[in-house]
């Protein structure tokens, strides 16, 4: 019945096509139908069908929902006051949400697949709802590649699976798909890994996010990588860990290598980017990857039948993956906000917005610190819970799992510090100190600071109380781990509420003992020249020394030309080019991009065109299929 | 009994801080043929900064004014975490990935507000503290899965009397407190890594970020300095150091090796000069090695 309410919901919504507040206030409310939905399925808890196996709602789908949820409820408040009168936007954005809605219910391939493509072809025309700018429709369309590629091996995938399993009902396969054998678990893992693995932007598949998520409008960005990206990681639990259940033991290992590969590379790229939004696009990259070392050590508990550890594992990637969707989709809409109220997002023309838009620098700055796990925000408490896991995993095993259990930690570990470099750059850059250049300050409406800071604060609220959501995560876990965990102390040695206690309380009698309202403003020190913008440093002078410790990575170069007439002793010009290479594009993509023109280009010797050789090769194939039947 | 003993460590030992410090910098006075100011001269430096008048540079918003309390604040936190007699009393706040991601915190802070003083300096200094981190977190989270190999689930307790019973644990033992010794020294800014006494721009790492902070805000950041030598000692004496039965005893097994690790720090700053900047990651690659190494040896053994 709720999901009849949605549906009749976004019917209004694409009939209200011609008016902008019916649209905004339809999804709004569609949203806020998501949100109620999922916490009814996590609050009934088990797993239902509906309407003859068209659905199914487990609670992990319902935990999904949630997330779908609060990410699509602030991005459609934030929508009354973001200036995009575009009708593309109000046209595909509730097709948009109820594909998103309709893959986490779907309870059958068939469902799931259309779902799965409506929700790529809506968010393509999201994503190029912009298309006369330049350099959109290319980002576009090399995501839509990717997405077809994805959805080419999740289709195969399901097809090995449907095959051995003779049906296509999601309810059966999470029945049945676990007495399947080896070598079909092999095969199905492969390919809904690779599947799913596409969609979320896993590192070798990376390339499509950085160039999607900044060419699209900020809410649309929010919603894809708060969310969409999220339903990879949905099917990689649902499909793989808990359909499949114990698989053969490298996969997990494997599980982990990617997560801790993507991380890390997600995160080295993003410092790289003085683009604001394709920095936050590299973060999503880094983020997958730690909800995956999760997901990864979910794997490990299934494989030495630690329900325990399970658990662990799966409390840490599912709570992550809403964290991550509160946090990415509030530093999203903040740097929408920094569009429009200065009109770049060039971090280098940028500076000192803290005092024209401070509402917004407080969101970002709790985003900052949520994302680099820094307590008393959310993302402190997922990562706590994956750096459990992955000490677990390592100190329960002999040498050499042990320390790759350790290095997978140790990379975590140089993940978050470098996270912390790069939102101090991101954040000390664009809010803070003397403005760069001379930019236009458009004054921002409460509707688009309000949602912000609300995501701000419930990152602020999930950090210090996460219990109660962890509890209703223990509805999941009862049913997949199956056997009872200890789900009451998971938390319990980090004292969140007494950490935060006293991390706030001593901070304000710190603060309240060094008067800082009373301090005044003096001149800065030059030493003794005039000061001015430029002598701040840049993001590119921030991270100077990362790039030259991971040189191996970024592969850096830089050309320095001395121009003039007696250039190489009195040069009235100096140009200084400096950059970094993308390895990725230029040693994988460009060469199979022109390995598949060159093949392309072979076949047009069998598809010349004139319809005469068309129906010869028909007749060729008739006599052909008549041969072999005699 | 526990709750009184970790109470009045903790007291005695945020106090005592400054005193560090200053025993630190009289060793160093000695080793190098001067008499040096007096051991409580850090108190006085104190003392007098926060009587000063407080400025702040242009530019700079409340989070250049709120660094230092978050610092004081963070690494309070720490200190308290800390079982100091090696036993934490019943449901005490002590648990190791905290500790970790606080220091995070404390660095985070610092960078920003390098930053928000909109100079050269607090960029310099914000950058370079940010990227030494980048190479201690990971180093640091080396040596505590040693203890987590020991404590199982993350409380900060003592390894060593556990460690023993391994075969191959005394070598355990020695290579994550060298490795754990390596990562203090980069995380405090003492000598190979950096040089606490310095103000040459090209060299100086921590006191740039406090370059423009004076008065008030000044006298909180020193205080957080020395606050963050005594927590990092601690931190090493409690996990790998030896302990004996009482709970007060092994306090004062504490203080002591709290200024002998201090007298220490003034040798080693006398011994060795400051590495290039460029070449830490090295440095602390070796540190992240070595604790490996503790790691894969505190299992006890090689059975594949």
């Amino acid at each position: 019945m709720t999901l009849g309410l949605i549906t009749a919901v976004f019917l209004a919504a694409l009939a209200g096509l011609a008016s902008r507040k019916l649209s905004n206030a339809s999804a709004f409310i569609s949203s806020l139908g998501i949100l109620i939905l999922g916490g009814l399925v996590l609050l009934h808890g088990g797993s239902v069908i509906v309407a003859h196996g068209i659905f199914y709602l487990s609670t992990l789908g319902g935990w999904f929902l949630i997330v779908l949820g609060v990410v699509a409820t602030m991005s459609s408040w934030y929508r009354w006051g973001y200036p995009d009168h575009s009708r593309t936007t109000s046209f595909w954005l509730p097709i948009f949400l109820l594909s998103m809605t309709t893959v986490i219910v779907a309870g059958n391939a068939w469902v799931f697949l259309t779902a799965w493509e409506t929700m790529t072809i809506s968010s393509f025309f999201l994503v190029t709802t912009h298309h006369e700018k330049p350099g959109v429709l290319q980002s576009g369309y090399i995501y839509l590649v990717m997405s077809q590629l994805s959805a080419m091996f999740i289709l195969a995938g399901f097809m090995a699976m449907g095959s051995q399993l003779h049906s296509f009902d999601f309810a059966i396969w999470a029945a049945h798909a676990s007495m399947m054998p080896d070598s079909y678990k092999n095969l199905v893992f492969v390919l809904l890994g690779l599947g799913f693995g596409i969609k979320s932007g896993i590192v070798p598949f990376h390339i499509w996010l950085p160039r999607a998520h900044p060419v699209a409008p900020a809410p649309t960005s929010a919603l894809m990588s708060g969310a969409m990206i999220k339903l990879g990681i949905l099917g990689i639990i649902q499909f793989l860990l808990i359909d499949l259940g114990q698989t053969d033991r490298f996969w997990p290992l494997v599980v982990l290598a990617v997560g801790a590969v993507s991380a890390l590379l997600g995160v080295l790229y993003a410092l790289m980017e003085h683009d604001l939004k394709r920095l936050l696009a590299y973060h999503s990259i880094e983020n997958i990857g730690i909800i995956l070392l999760g997901v990864g050590v979910m794997g490990v508990g299934i494989d030495w039948q630690q329900p325990a550890l399970t658990f662990l594992g799966l409390a840490a990637s599912l709570f992550h993956t809403l964290n991550h969707a509160i946090f990415k989709s509030q530093l999203f809409l903040a740097a929408g906000a920094v569009e429009k109220h200065t009109g770049t997002l060039d971090a280098d023309h940028l500076g000192g917005l803290i005092r024209t838009m401070p509402g917004i620098a407080v969101g970002f700055l709790a985003g900052s610190m949520a994302i680099t796990a820094l307590p008393p925000f959310n993302g402190f408490v997922s990562e706590w819970l994956t750096f459990r896991g992955l000490l677990t995993v390592a100190s329960h095993s002999v040498f050499l799992m042990g320390i790759y259990g350790l290095g997978l930690a140790m990379a975590l570990g140089l993940t978050g510090a470098l996270a912390g470099v790069c939102f101090i750059k991101a954040f000390g850059t664009i809010f803070l100190g003397e403005p760069r250049k001379a930019v236009g300050h458009t004054a921002i409406p409460a509707s688009m600071t309000l949602p912000v800071l609300s995501l701000g604060l419930l990152s602020l609220v999930l950090g210090i109380f996460p219990q109660p959501l962890l509890n209703l995560l223990g509805q999941v876990g009862l049913q997949s781990a199956a056997g009872h965990t200890d789900l009451g102390n998971l938390l319990a040695s980090a004292k969140t509420v007494t950490v935060a206690a006293m991390l706030l309380a001593g901070t304000a009698i710190f603060a309240a003992f060094s008067r800082v309202w009373q301090i005044k403003t003096v001149p800065r020190w030059s030493c003794g020249r005039v000061p001015d913008a430029s002598m701040q440093f840049t993001s590119a002078s921030f991270t100077k020394a990362i790039r030259t410790t991971f040189a191996l990575i970024y592969q850096p170069h830089r050309k320095l030309e001395r121009l003039g007439q007696h250039a190489p002793d009195f040069a009235d010009r100096l140009l200084y080019q400096g950059g970094t290479v993308p390895v990725w594009e230029r040693h994988v993509y460009k060469p199979l991009y022109r390995w598949i023109w060159r093949v392309s280009r072979l076949s047009t010797r069998m598809q010349a065109g004139p319809i005469r050789l068309y129906l010869a090769y028909l007749l060729g194939t008739v006599g052909l299929m008549i041969a072999i039947i005699h | 009994m526990l709750w009184l003993v970790q109470f009045s460590g903790i007291a005695i030992l945020f106090a005592g801080s400054p005193l560090l410090w200053g025993v630190t910098q009289s060793v160093k006075a000695h080793l190098q043929g001067r008499r040096g100011p007096s051991v409580w001269q850090m108190y006085r430096v104190i003392a007098k900064n926060w009587e000063k008048e407080t400025t702040a540079p242009e530019f700079s918003s409340l989070l250049f004014r709120l660094s230092p309390s978050v610092s004081m604040a963070a690494l309070s936190v720490v200190l308290i975490m800390i079982p100091l007699s090696g036993q934490a009393p019943q449901g005490w706040p002590s648990d190791l990935l905290s500790v970790f991601f606080l220091l995070a915190l404390e660095r985070f802070w610092v960078g920003l507000s390098g930053l928000d003083s909109a100079g050269t300096f607090g960029g310099l200094g914000a950058s370079r503290t940010s990227t030494i981190g980048t190479g201690i977190e990971p180093a640091l989270l080396a040596t505590f899965g040693v203890l987590w190999k020991v404590s199982g689930a993350g409380a900060i307790e003592p390894v060593s009397a556990s460690l023993k019973a391994v075969p191959t644990g005394v070598f355990a033992l020695s290579l994550a407190a060298i490795s754990f010794a390596l990562i203090m020294l980069a995380e405090l800014g003492r000598m190979p890594v950096d040089n606490p006494d310095t103000h040459l721009e090209l060299t100086m790492i921590h006191e740039a970020t406090i370059l423009e902070t004076n008065g008030r805000l000044l006298a909180l950041s020193q205080f957080a300095m020395t606050l963050k030598l005594t927590v990092m000692i601690a931190l090493g004496w409690v996990i790998f150091g030896p302990h004996s039965g009482s709970a007060w005893a092994n306090l004062g097994l504490m203080l002591v090796e709290l200024i002998g690790t201090s007298a220490a720090l003034g040798w080693i700053e006398s011994r060795f000069t400051k590495i290039r900047y460029f070449q830490l990651p090295t440095y602390l690659s070796i540190a992240a090695g070595i604790g490996m190494l503790a790691f894969a040896l505190s299992s006890g053994g090689f059975n594949l």
